[in-house]
């Protein structure tokens, strides 16, 4: 069973993928994307849900990401940035 | 009394924490459940037999089965825990019943996505992952003249590397319009594409599956661009996060579809520990959770799970994915994200890009090395890379998820220190030549 969370990500990041794709493969291969598939599904995910989303600001498109629940909700010690010498 | 520790899964996420365990503590009673017949032995290399530059599986296994046995180890191979009950705290094992625990680690590992065409259950479909199906597999190979592998996967890349050493007419069928799309960029791919058309491949990209055909075995691929005939069809498409029992158990599962753990690997139920490709990490740049890893990342998350069963406190961090593998003549790797998935994501980027050498310029061997790195605007801080070349790849790759954990700035490489010998290193190191044009164009 699919939850809610995991179908969210599963199409926007194939949609988002695909149109990425789409303008890598034209300005590094002179290729076209991949083949658009058919259906009011995919129509929505292509013409509105990646052209609103690439209109959001960053920090938005961000906090939207974090509030899907996960493993990064839980606790982790992240590694910050090492900026001082070692023997000082 | 000792504790007893149950680990499902005899992979690297699995032997990793039943040996972790009895290293924490020596008298635990560590069992741990396989279907498969063997435990402990490197699925990685089984492309590399199939392409004849290993010479026999042998080789790839790690330990003989009595070396866990003088371990303390208890391997139960091919028996299935069908169910968990968190509730009594005991697994149901086929054939053997109810088994009590202390402490559980779910290493149940990964399931390949369904192709989702018409044919997927006929005879002649190659799914690489046991060993013993591997051996017949390789014995099939000798009578094969026609492959269709489907997914450039980075799986697909090494066996259709792999079937094209073989002397097998390879076809590579993907939907994407250049290899790996899902992580590499296609600039990074352009050399292996071309390399593998030198070797005789034959890609078929931005093309779909459709069905596969055949009476009871397959005999071909249909596609969006025509029939492929198939005397085999090695299927290597997306690691999915095999999670069946996990769920049914009632532990949370996250987006991806993996399960979700904290940085000490435990899940959302106390005592019970998950590890290696049934999982979802955070990844370090992103904070957004990635499933799906390599082995040394299974086997290092099994170490901190299976320790802290054992009543030990180690902790895992959030991952920057250094990556790397040889595709075609060439190697290629990365860490963290390329252009691609940020463009996707819509994370915002300055990029360097530099073509740099090997070895020195007039040493025997030099090869071009191909090094891009993304850094945050404003601060520079590098956030991916990803190269192609035809040596030291995985050196570098292991050194920029270094970097980038550790808030390296491109102002830091592009001043950098580095080797120089004729035989392995440039005056200039790529690296550092990548970071000077990325803050070349930054200067404007």
């Amino acid at each position: 069973m699919v939850t809610f969370s995991q179908w969210l990500r599963g199409n926007s990041e194939r949609y988002l993928l695909e149109r990425a794709q789409a303008e890598m493969a034209k300005r590094y291969l002179d290729r076209p994307g991949p083949p658009a598939e058919r259906g009011l599904g995919p129509l929505f995910w292509r013409r509105v849900f990646v052209p609103v989303y690439r209109r959001l600001p960053w920090g938005l498109r961000r906090a939207v990401i974090q509030a899907l629940p996960g493993s990064h909700r839980r606790r982790w010690q992240a590694r910050g940035p090492i900026r001082r010498p070692p023997v000082v | 009394m000792p504790p007893r520790i149950v680990v499902v899964g005899g992979g690297a996420a699995g032997i990793g924490a039943a040996g972790s365990a009895r290293q924490v503590d020596p008298g635990a009673r560590v069992t741990v459940y396989t279907e498969y017949e063997d435990a402990a032995y490197s699925p990685c290399g089984i492309p590399y037999v199939h392409g004849r530059e290993i010479p026999d599986f042998q080789s790839l296994f790690l330990q003989a089965k009595e070396v866990y046995q003088q371990a303390g180890i208890d391997i139960h191979y091919e028996t299935r825990v069908t169910e968990v009950d968190l509730g009594r705290r005991q697994v149901e094992v086929e054939g053997e019943g109810s088994v009590p625990f202390d402490c559980l680690v779910v290493a149940s590992g990964f399931d390949y996505a369904d192709p989702g065409v018409p044919g997927a259950d006929l005879d002649g479909l190659y799914y690489v992952k046991n060993i013993r199906r591997a051996m017949e597999w390789d014995r099939v190979l000798d009578d094969v003249r026609v492959a269709v592998v489907l997914d450039a996967s980075p799986l697909g890349l090494e066996m259709v590397t792999a079937l094209a050493h073989r002397g097998i007419e390879t076809h590579l069928v993907d939907s994407h319009p250049w290899p790996l799309a899902e992580i590499a960029d296609p600039d990074i791919m352009q050399p292996v594409e071309e390399s593998w058309a030198e070797l005789g491949v034959k890609t078929h990209f931005n093309t779909r599956v459709e069905a596969l055909v055949g009476d009871r075995k397959v005999r071909a691929v249909r596609t969006s661009e025509g029939e492929l005939p198939a005397g085999i069809v090695v299927v290597c498409t997306h690691k999915q996060p095999n999670t069946s029992l996990a769920r049914r158990a009632g532990l949370a599962i996250g987006s991806t579809g993996g399960i979700v753990v904290d940085e000490r690997m435990a899940t959302s139920v106390a005592g019970v520990y998950a590890a290696g490709d049934c999982v979802e990490l955070p990844h370090g740049v992103t904070n957004i959770p990635v499933q799906g890893l390599s082995g040394s990342h299974a086997y290092a998350q099994g170490k901190v799970a299976g320790a802290n069963a054992a009543g030990g406190d180690r902790t895992y961090r959030p991952v920057y994915v250094p990556w790397g593998m040889v595709a075609g003549r060439w190697m290629i790797g990365g860490a963290s994200f390329g252009e691609t998935l940020a463009t996707a994501l819509g994370i915002p980027f300055v990029m360097g890009v530099a073509e740099g050498i090997s070895r020195a310029r007039y040493y025997p061997g030099v090869k071009k090395v191909r090094v891009k790195l993304l850094a945050e605007p404003g601060s520079l801080r590098l956030i991916g890379a990803q190269m192609v070349g035809q040596e030291g790849i995985k050196e570098r790759a292991d050194f920029l998820a270094m970097a980038i954990m550790t808030g390296v700035t491109l102002e830091d490489l592009a001043w950098m220190e580095n080797v120089y010998s004729p035989p392995i290193g440039a005056l200039n190191e790529p690296i550092a030549v990548a970071a000077q044009n990325g803050m070349a164009s930054v200067r404007g």
